[in-house]
C-alpha cells in the first residue's frame, strides 16, 4: 500500500481529491477476491466522478463477489509532482495500492483530449506504455466509451477494447478472465471472439500509396473481421445501482442521476451519439421513480438530474417529472433537465420544474440559418425558437444560452452570420414582452463551438473547415453581432483541429500520441495545459500529417479505420443522409416512422422503442 | 425544536473544506430522514449551522452544529439515526436538545457563545535537545509576536494573551502541544498561527513537514467558568 502522507497533501491544491473513503464507495478483502479491476478516469476527480457510466460501471463491477473494483483519477499535475518527486505510483483510490498491482485496469474514453492522460496515468504506475512492448505479467489494459468507436489512435496502448454498453459485456470478460489469469495472450485470444470485443493486436493493416488504408484484416482465421457492437436489451432489466459514491468535495454534477433512456431519434447528421447509440430504448417510468427513491435515501442529495440524449423525447416525460417532484416536495427535492428541445412542450415542462429551484435556460440551435439547421436535420425552425425564448423571458427569465456550431460541411458565410442574426431576434423578443411582465436584466450568451466531423455520423467523410476559414466565420458572426446584450462565445480551434485528427484517425496517430506525451503534453483539454507546439513538433517528427486526417475530404469507397465495427447503422443509410444535407432534405424523426437505418433489422434484437409509452 | 449534535471530523477526512463538510452533514442529515426544518424562500436551506469552522487539514473531536428539527424526538435516536448515516470520518459522538429558558427570549446560537477551544497540535522537528531549549525560551518571554496576514494587510499582533493554557511533550521527533485558546467572535486566536509561531522560533522544527493539528473541544462560559458546549445546553 501507498503511503500518501500528509506532508504532501498539505502541499496541493483541493487534497480531497486524493483521500478516498466517501460515501457509498467498496471495500473488499483482497484475499477473498480474484480479479482486481481499476477503473480509470483520465482526467481530475470532480470530471470523472460526475460521469454517470463510471458510476454505474463501479457498482455493477462490485456485485461480482469474486471481483474488487476501485477508481482511479488522473492527479492534477501539482500533486503528479509531488507523487513523482516522493516515488509514490498513481494509486487507487480504496486500497491506495500501485494501479501496477491490478489485474485489469479499465479506461472510459468520453474525449480524446484526454488520451495523454491516459499514457501519464500508465507511466505514472510504472507500467509500460506500449501493448506491444507490455510485459505478460502486466496489468491488462481496457478501454471503452463513445471514443472507442474509433479505437486505432490507441491501438498500441490499449491491450482490448470494449464497444457498445458495458453492463453485460464486462462479466462475459471476467468470467473468462478468472480461467486465463495469468495468461494473457491466450486470454486476448479467447475473448476477442466475444461480441463487442475488439483486440487490435490480432488484426493487421496495409496503406496505399496515398496514405489510405488499403486492407485491414485479422491475423487468424479464429478471430472475426466484424466487430458488433453490444447494447442491452431491455433496459428495465439491467441493474441499476441503488447506491451511488457521494464525494465530499463538490464535483461537476453534484446530484442524483437518472438515466431515462439510452438512443435518440432525431437523426441529426453531426452527432455521433444520435447514431452510435441505436435503438432506442427507455426504463419504466415506474422503474425511474423507484430508483430515484432508492437513490435519493441512499445518498442524501436533494437534486435529481434526468439524463438523456435528448431528454424532452421520453415518452413519459410530463408524468415523470409531476411524480418526481410531487413525491419528493417536502424534502425540497429539485429536478434539472440537462438540455431541452427548442419548443413550447419543453418550455412548459421547465416551468414546471423550476417551481421549486430556478436553473438556467439552454437551448441548442446548433446553426443560425433555416438552410443550415435542415442540412444538419436539426428539425427546428426559427420561429419554435423565438417562440420558445419569447415564452421563457414571458416566465421570468431573463437569462438564455444559446449553442451553435460553426465549421459545418456546405456552410455559406451568411449561414455563419445567421447566427448573429438569430441571437438579436431572440433579443427582440424580450423587448416584446410587456415591461411590467419581463425580468430586468437581459443577457442572451451565444456559444459556438467548432465542428469536428466523427465516424459513424454521415458526415464522416467531411473535411474539417480549417482554423483560417474558422477564425474569418466567427469575425463574421462577432460583427454581425448588432444587441449589446448578446455576449458571444467561442472555442478554440486549434483543440478542435486536434480532435479532428485523433478523432479520424488510424494506427499511425497513436505513435504522434506517444510522442506528444513523451514531450509533456497531458490535460489536453485544460487550456492552461494544452500545448499546441508539443504536438505539432509531435506530427513532424512521426512525419504524420494532421491536415491528412481533418483537412481531407474521404470518398465513399476509401475504407475508413473504423469500418471494421458493425454499429448496426447501415452505412448506405449514413451516405443517404449525407446525400440528403447536400440537397438540404430533412430525415424525420423516427418516431414518426421507421427511417430504415438498418439497426432493427441488422441486429435481430435490436426492436426500437422497447420500454417507450406509444 | 433545536438539537446541539457534536461530532468528530477524523484524520482522515481532514483535508475537506468547511463548505464541502456543511454539505456533507446535510446529506448525512436527509440520509438519517431526520423532520429537519428548511428556510423560507425560493432556494430552501437546511436549518444547519456549524458553529465553528474547521480550516483544511486540521479534525476535530469535538466539533458542534445545531439543527432545528419539526417534532420532538430522542436524543439517542437521533445520534443512533445520523451514526447509521454517516461517511467514514465522522461520527455523531453527543446530541442534546436545546430546551429554552424561561424569561429569556431565545436560547443563543451555539456560534455564538464559543469562548475557547482546546487544540493538540504536533510539529515534527530534527533535534529534540534543540527543541526543548528553545520552548522553554519561548514560554519565558512575556509576548509572543507574530505577523498576521489579514484581508487588510500584515500586521504585527502579540498572541500570547489568547493564550490561556499551554503544554507540551517531545518524543519520537515531535514536538506535541496540548493549548487552550481564544475561540469564537469575542477573541479569537487560529492554532495555524500559533503553530506558525513556534514553527517560526524554534530552529529545529521541519519547516517542510505537515503540522498536524487536532480541535479536542470547544468551550462557553457558563457561571464565569469554561464548560463544554454539550455541558452549556445540558440541563
Amino acid at each position: 500500500m501507498n503511503k500518501i502522507s500528509d506532508d504532501i497533501l498539505f502541499k496541493v491544491e483541493k487534497p480531497a481529491r486524493y483521500i478516498g473513503g466517501e460515501l457509498n464507495c467498496c471495500y473488499k478483502e483482497i484475499d477473498k477476491i480474484d480479479i482486481r479491476f481499476a477503473f480509470c478516469f483520465p482526467d481530475v476527480y470532480e470530471v470523472g466522478m460526475s460521469h454517470l457510466g463510471s458510476r454505474i460501471l463501479y457498482h455493477v463491477l462490485n456485485e461480482r463477489s469474486d471481483t474488487y473494483c476501485e477508481r482511479a483519477f488522473a492527479p492534477w499535475p501539482d500533486m503528479e509532482k509531488q507523487m513523482r518527486e516522493n516515488n509514490i505510483a498513481l494509486y487507487a483510490l480504496e486500497s491506495k495500492d500501485s494501479l501496477k498491482e491490478f489485474d485489469i485496469l479499465g479506461f472510459t474514453l468520453q474525449y480524446e483530449m484526454s488520451y495523454t492522460n491516459i499514457l501519464n496515468m500508465l507511466d505514472m504506475s510504472g507500467i509500460t506504455i506500449r501493448a506491444s512492448q507490455r510485459g505478460e505479467n502486466e496489468p491488462i489494459i481496457m478501454a471503452g466509451g463513445p471514443c472507442a468507436y474509433n479505437p486505432e489512435p490507441l491501438h498500441d496502448i490499449v491491450d482490448f477494447f470494449e464497444l457498445g454498453e458495458g453492463e453485460e459485456i464486462m462479466n462475459d470478460v471476467l468470467d473468462i478472465y478468472k480461467n486465463f489469469k495469468g495468461r494473457k495472450k491466450e486470454f486476448l485470444r479467447e475473448i476477442s471472439k466475444i461480441r463487442g470485443i475488439y483486440v487490435p493486436s490480432l488484426y493487421e493493416v496495409s496503406y496505399n500509396e496515398d496514405n489510405t488504408i488499403k486492407e485491414f484484416k485479422p491475423k487468424y482465421d479464429d478471430v472475426p473481421s466484424k466487430v458488433k457492437k453490444r447494447f442491452v436489451v431491455d433496459l428495465d432489466k439491467v441493474t441499476f445501482p441503488e447506491k451511488m459514491v457521494v464525494p465530499y468535495t463538490e464535483i461537476v454534477h453534484d446530484r442524483v442521476i437518472l438515466e431515462t433512456f439510452r438512443g435518440c431519434t432525431n437523426g441529426c447528421r453531426f452527432c455521433q451519439a444520435g447514431m452510435i447509440y441505436r435503438p432506442v430504448r427507455e426504463k419504466s417510468t415506474a422503474n425511474l421513480i423507484d430508483a430515484a427513491d432508492k437513490l435519493l435515501k441512499s445518498t442524501g442529495y436533494r437534486e435529481i438530474s434526468l439524463s438523456s440524449l435528448s431528454i424532452c423525447d421520453y415518452s413519459d416525460i410530463r408524468n415523470l417529472i409531476t411524480t418526481l417532484i410531487e413525491k419528493h416536495k417536502e424534502d425540497h427535492v429539485s429536478v434539472s433537465l440537462p438540455s431541452i428541445r427548442i419548443n413550447s412542450f419543453s418550455v412548459d415542462l421547465i416551468k414546471e420544474i423550476q417551481k421549486i429551484k430556478k436553473t438556467g435556460i439552454t437551448f441548442a440551435p446548433e446553426a443560425g440559418t433555416q438552410r443550415m439547421r435542415d442540412i444538419i436535420n436539426k428539425g427546428v425552425t426559427e420561429q419554435q425558437i423565438l417562440e420558445a425564448a419569447s415564452s421563457v423571458f414571458a416566465s421570468g427569465w431573463s437569462t438564455i444560452k444559446l449553442y451553435f456550431m460553426v465549421g459545418l460541411p456546405y456552410e455559406t458565410m451568411d449561414d455563419v452570420r445567421g447566427i448573429a442574426e438569430i441571437s438579436d431576434k431572440v433579443v427582440a423578443e424580450y423587448f416584446k414582452i410587456p415591461k411590467e411582465t419581463r425580468k430586468r436584466g437581459l443577457r442572451v450568451t451565444s456559444s459556438s463551438a467548432i465542428f469536428v466531423p466523427k465516424p459513424f455520423t454521415p458526415f464522416q467523410w467531411a473535411p474539417q473547415a480549417t482554423m483560417d476559414e474558422v477564425v474569418e466565420k466567427i469575425k463574421a458572426v462577432k460583427y454581425a453581432i448588432t444587441s449589446k446584450a448578446v455576449i458571444y462565445n467561442y472555442h478554440e480551434s486549434v483543440v478542435s483541429f486536434l480532435e479532428a485528427v485523433i478523432a479520424r484517425g488510424d494506427r499511425r496517430v497513436c505513435d504522434v500520441i506517444i510522442k506528444a506525451f513523451e514531450k509533456g503534453a497531458k490535460f489536453d483539454g485544460w487550456s492552461e495545459y494544452f500545448n499546441f507546439e508539443i504536438w505539432k513538433e509531435a506530427m513532424d517528427e512521426c512525419g504524420v500529417s494532421g491536415e491528412f486526417y481533418a483537412y481531407r475530404a474521404r470518398s465513399y469507397d476509401e475504407i475508413l479505420p473504423w469500418d471494421f465495427i458493425d454499429i448496426g447503422v447501415n452505412k448506405e443509410y449514413l451516405i443517404l443522409e449525407n446525400e440528403k444535407a447536400k440537397k438540404v432534405e430533412l430525415t424525420q424523426n423516427c418516431r414518426l416512422g421507421c427511417t430504415e437505418c438498418g439497426v432493427n433489422v441488422n441486429f435481430k434484437e435490436g426492436t426500437c422503442f422497447k420500454g417507450c409509452v406509444i | 425544536m433545536r438539537y446541539l449534535i457534536k461530532y468528530t471530523k477524523d484524520s482522515e477526512i481532514k483535508f475537506v473544506a468547511h463548505l464541502d463538510l456543511m454539505r456533507t452533514l446535510q446529506k448525512v442529515i436527509k440520509r438519517s430522514e431526520l423532520p429537519i426544518e428548511y428556510s423560507k424562500g425560493f432556494n430552501p436551506h437546511m436549518a444547519v449551522s456549524i458553529a465553528q469552522p474547521l480550516s483544511v487539514g486540521v479534525h476535530s473531536n469535538g466539533e458542534y452544529m445545531d439543527v432545528v428539527l419539526g417534532r420532538e424526538l430522542e436524543e439517542n435516536y437521533i445520534m443512533v439515526k445520523m451514526n447509521e448515516n454517516t461517511p467514514r470520518g465522522i461520527k455523531i459522538l453527543d446530541v442534546v436538545k436545546v430546551i429554552p429558558v424561561e424569561g429569556v427570549k431565545k436560547p443563543s446560537q451555539a456560534m455564538a457563545i464559543i469562548d475557547a477551544a482546546k487544540y493538540t497540535i504536533k510539529l515534527k522537528c530534527t533535534d529534540e535537545e534543540d527543541v526543548l531549549i528553545s520552548i522553554k525560551g519561548i514560554c519565558s518571554s512575556g509576548e509572543w509576536n507574530i505577523i498576521k496576514k489579514t484581508k487588510s494587510g500584515e500586521k504585527m499582533v502579540n498572541i500570547k494573551p489568547l493564550v490561556y493554557e499551554f503544554d507540551y511533550t517531545v518524543d519520537n521527533l515531535m514536538l506535541n502541544i496540548s493549548t487552550l485558546i481564544a475561540c469564537g467572535s469575542r477573541d479569537n486566536l487560529s492554532a495555524r498561527l500559533l503553530a506558525d509561531y513556534m514553527s517560526e522560533n524554534i530552529e529545529a522544527i521541519n519547516k517542510e513537514a505537515f503540522v498536524d493539528i487536532t480541535r479536542e473541544e470547544l468551550y462557553a462560559t457558563k457561571e464565569d467558568k469554561l464548560v463544554t458546549l454539550s455541558e452549556f445546553f445540558k440541563k
